[in-house]
C-alpha cells in the first residue's frame, strides 16, 4: 500500500455524527476543540436540502459548536458552483429554506434543472416543464439521488425517483453533485491547499460518507451513531479505515495515531 | 433501402397506432393529422385488414373511440387494441388486486376488478394525477408487499398534445422502479404480448402485418421484435434525431399516415 502523506485535513458529516436534529452528540463540541488544537483544516459536510447554510450554521452555533460560516459544505453549494461554472440559468427544485444558498443566480428563462428534496414541487406539471427545459438541452443537477427517507408516518420517495423519470423522460444523465460523488468530495478540499490522500472523512453513513471519501482517496471513520446500522461496516469493500462508538472516539483515535 | 415494392410485399394487415398517427390529442377534443382521416377511410376500402393499437390510458376507449368519430374517423370500440382489457385478463389470471393509480377516467375499466387489499399497483397514464402524494401511496403499497408487482399501462416517455409533449406513464413506472429495486411489468406496447394479442385480433400473422406509429421505440421497435414490418411517422411525437436511432431503424419513414397509406395501397397485397 502506498505511503500516506500526512493528514491535514477532516471532513465531518453532520447529522448523526456530530448532531442529531436540535440535540448535540455527547463530547462533540470538545472533540472539535481539541481537532482544532492540533491545527487540522476542518470541513463540515452535508447533503442537505432543506436547509441553507445560514440555517446550518445558526443550528450549530446554538448548540455551542466552534464553527464559521466557509468551514460549512453542503450539496446546495456544490450545486451552486456548478451553476456558475457552466453559466446557466437554473429551474430550481428546491425546498424554499434552501434558495438563500441560490441568493444572486438568474432564474428567469431558466436553461438548466436543479433538483432536490422538494415534495412540494414533485407534481406532474412542473415535472413536465422540467422535463421540456431538458429535452431541449438544459442540463439536469440532482443535489442526490437518494430512494426514499423515513417520515414519522412512514417512507417517503426522495428526489431519486423523479430524477430517474426525467432522465428517462430526456435519455441524458443527471449530473449529481451531492456525496458520495467523488466531485463533492474534490469540491469541499478545494480551498484547503490538501490533497484527498491528506484528508480524513468521519461519518454515520457507510456508503455516502465513508464509502464515498474512499472511493476518491481519503481515509473513512464509520462512526456508530445516528443511520448506523450493525454490520454496515461490512457492506463497502474496502472496509471503513476505522470503525468506532462516535465522532469523540474518532478524534481520539485521530489525534493519537495519524499525526 | 430496397424499393417499397419489397418493403412491402405480402403485407395483409396494418395497426395503426392512434395518438401521433391519426391525431393529436387535447383542448376540445384534438386535432386530426392533416390527411389521416381520409388515409383511414382509404385504408378500409381496401383489402387490407385494419386495427387499432394503442397505449391510451387516460381516456376509456368510448370516449377516445367519440372522440375520433366526432373528428370524422371510421373507428370502432371493437377494432381498438389497448391496454386496460389486456390488463384485467392478467390481473384476473393471476390473482391479483391491484392499488389503482391512474385517470379516473380510466378506473371504470377496472370497475369489476377487486381491488381491496391490494398486493400490486397498477399505473396508467394518470396526467395529472401523478401528484407526489398519490406517487408516494403507490409506492407505500408495494414497499409493504413481500412480493412487490408493478404493472405499467405501457412503457412510454412522452407523447404529443396540442400544448406541447407531455411526460407519459414510463417515466413514472421507472421512478417507483427506481425507488423500490423492483422492475415493472409492461401492458401495453412494446410488450410482445401485446402486440401479439392484436395481431390475433386483426387476424393476420406477424410477417402480413406492417405497424404505423410515432414512437420509434415503443410502436417501431417493438412491432419489428415481433416480426412485424413498422413505418415511423415525422408527426406526433416524432423528433428528427429518431431517424438516427443506434438502435431501431424503420422499415419506412413517411412523412405521415397518408404517405404511408399512399404506399401500402401501392405495394401491399391486395
Amino acid at each position: 500500500m502506498a505511503a500516506r502523506r500526512a493528514l491535514k485535513a477532516v471532513l465531518v458529516d453532520l447529522s448523526g455524527t456530530i448532531h442529531v436534529e436540535d440535540t448535540a452528540l455527547p463530547g462533540a463540541q470538545e472533540a472539535l476543540k481539541r481537532l482544532r488544537a492540533a491545527s487540522l483544516t476542518v470541513r463540515f459536510v452535508t447533503n442537505t436540502t432543506k436547509e441553507s447554510k445560514r440555517d446550518l450554521l445558526a443550528r450549530l452555533k446554538k448548540l455551542e459548536f466552534d464553527i464559521s460560516e466557509d468551514e460549512i459544505f453542503t450539496s446546495m453549494i456544490a450545486a451552486r458552483n456548478l451553476l456558475e461554472e457552466k453559466q446557466v440559468r437554473p429551474m430550481l427544485l428546491v425546498h424554499d429554506q434552501a434558495l438563500a444558498d441560490f441568493k444572486g443566480i438568474q432564474t428567469r428563462d431558466p436553461n438548466a434543472v436543479v433538483i432536490g428534496l422538494a415534495p412540494e414541487h414533485f407534481h406532474y406539471q412542473t415535472l413536465n416543464e422540467a422535463f421540456r427545459l431538458i429535452l431541449n438541452g438544459a442540463p439536469l443537477i440532482a443535489i442526490h439521488k437518494s430512494k426514499y427517507y423515513k417520515k414519522i408516518d412512514g417512507l417517503a420517495l426522495g428526489p431519486g425517483p423523479f430524477v430517474t423519470a426525467l432522465e428517462y423522460a430526456t435519455d441524458t444523465e443527471a449530473i449529481v453533485v451531492g456525496k458520495p460523488e467523488k466531485t463533492f468530495f474534490l469540491e469541499a478540499l478545494r480551498g484547503t491547499g490538501c490533497e484527498p490522500e491528506e484528508a480524513i472523512m468521519i461519518g454515520d453513513d457507510y456508503k455516502v460518507d465513508v464509502g464515498g471519501a474512499q472511493d476518491v482517496g481519503m481515509l473513512g471513520i464509520l462512526v456508530k451513531t445516528g443511520k448506523y446500522r450493525p454490520g454496515d461496516e461490512e457492506k463497502i469493500s474496502p472496509p471503513p479505515y476505522l470503525t468506532c462508538e462516535s465522532f469523540l472516539h474518532a478524534v481520539d483515535h485521530i489525534l493519537q495515531h495519524l499525526l | 433501402m430496397a424499393a417499397w415494392g419489397d418493403r412491402l410485399a405480402g403485407v395483409r394487415g396494418v395497426l395503426l397506432d392512434i395518438s401521433g398517427v391519426l391525431y393529436d390529442s387535447g383542448e376540445g377534443g384534438g386535432r386530426p393529422i392533416a390527411g389521416s382521416v381520409d388515409a383511414v377511410a382509404r385504408l378500409k376500402r381496401s383489402g387490407l385488414k385494419v386495427r387499432f393499437c394503442t397505449n391510451e390510458s387516460q381516456k376509456s376507449r368510448g370516449r377516445l373511440v367519440g372522440e375520433l368519430r366526432g373528428l370524422g374517423f371510421d373507428v370502432s370500440e371493437a377494432e381498438v387494441t389497448s391496454p386496460p382489457p389486456a390488463a384485467r385478463r392478467l390481473l384476473q389470471e393471476r390473482g391479483l388486486r391491484p392499488h389503482l393509480l391512474v385517470h379516473d377516467e380510466v378506473r371504470s375499466e377496472f370497475d369489476h376488478i377487486d381491488t381491496s387489499n391490494p398486493n400490486c399497483v397498477l399505473i396508467g397514464d394518470a396526467g395529472d394525477h401523478f401528484s407526489y402524494r398519490n406517487l408516494n401511496r403507490a409506492f407505500q403499497v408495494l414497499m409493504g408487499l413481500a412480493d412487490p408487482v408493478l404493472l405499467s399501462l405501457g412503457s412510454g416517455r412522452y407523447y404529443k398534445q396540442s400544448s406541447g409533449l407531455m411526460l407519459d406513464v414510463g417515466c413514472y413506472m421507472k421512478a417507483l422502479e427506481y425507488a423500490c429495486g423492483i422492475q415493472a411489468e409492461v401492458v401495453g406496447k412494446p410488450s410482445p404480448e401485446f402486440f401479439r394479442s392484436a395481431l390475433r385480433e386483426l387476424g393476420v400473422e406477424a410477417h402480413q402485418a406492417v405497424m404505423v406509429g410515432d414512437d420509434i421505440v415503443g410502436d417501431v421497435g417493438g412491432a419489428q421484435r415481433c416480426g412485424m414490418r413498422a413505418l415511423q411517422v415525422r408527426t406526433g411525437k416524432f423528433r428528427p434525431s429518431d431517424e438516427q436511432h443506434p438502435e431501431v431503424k424503420a422499415d419506412g419513414y413517411v412523412d405521415n399516415l397518408a404517405e404511408a397509406v399512399d404506399l401500402l395501397l401501392r405495394h401491399a397485397d391486395q
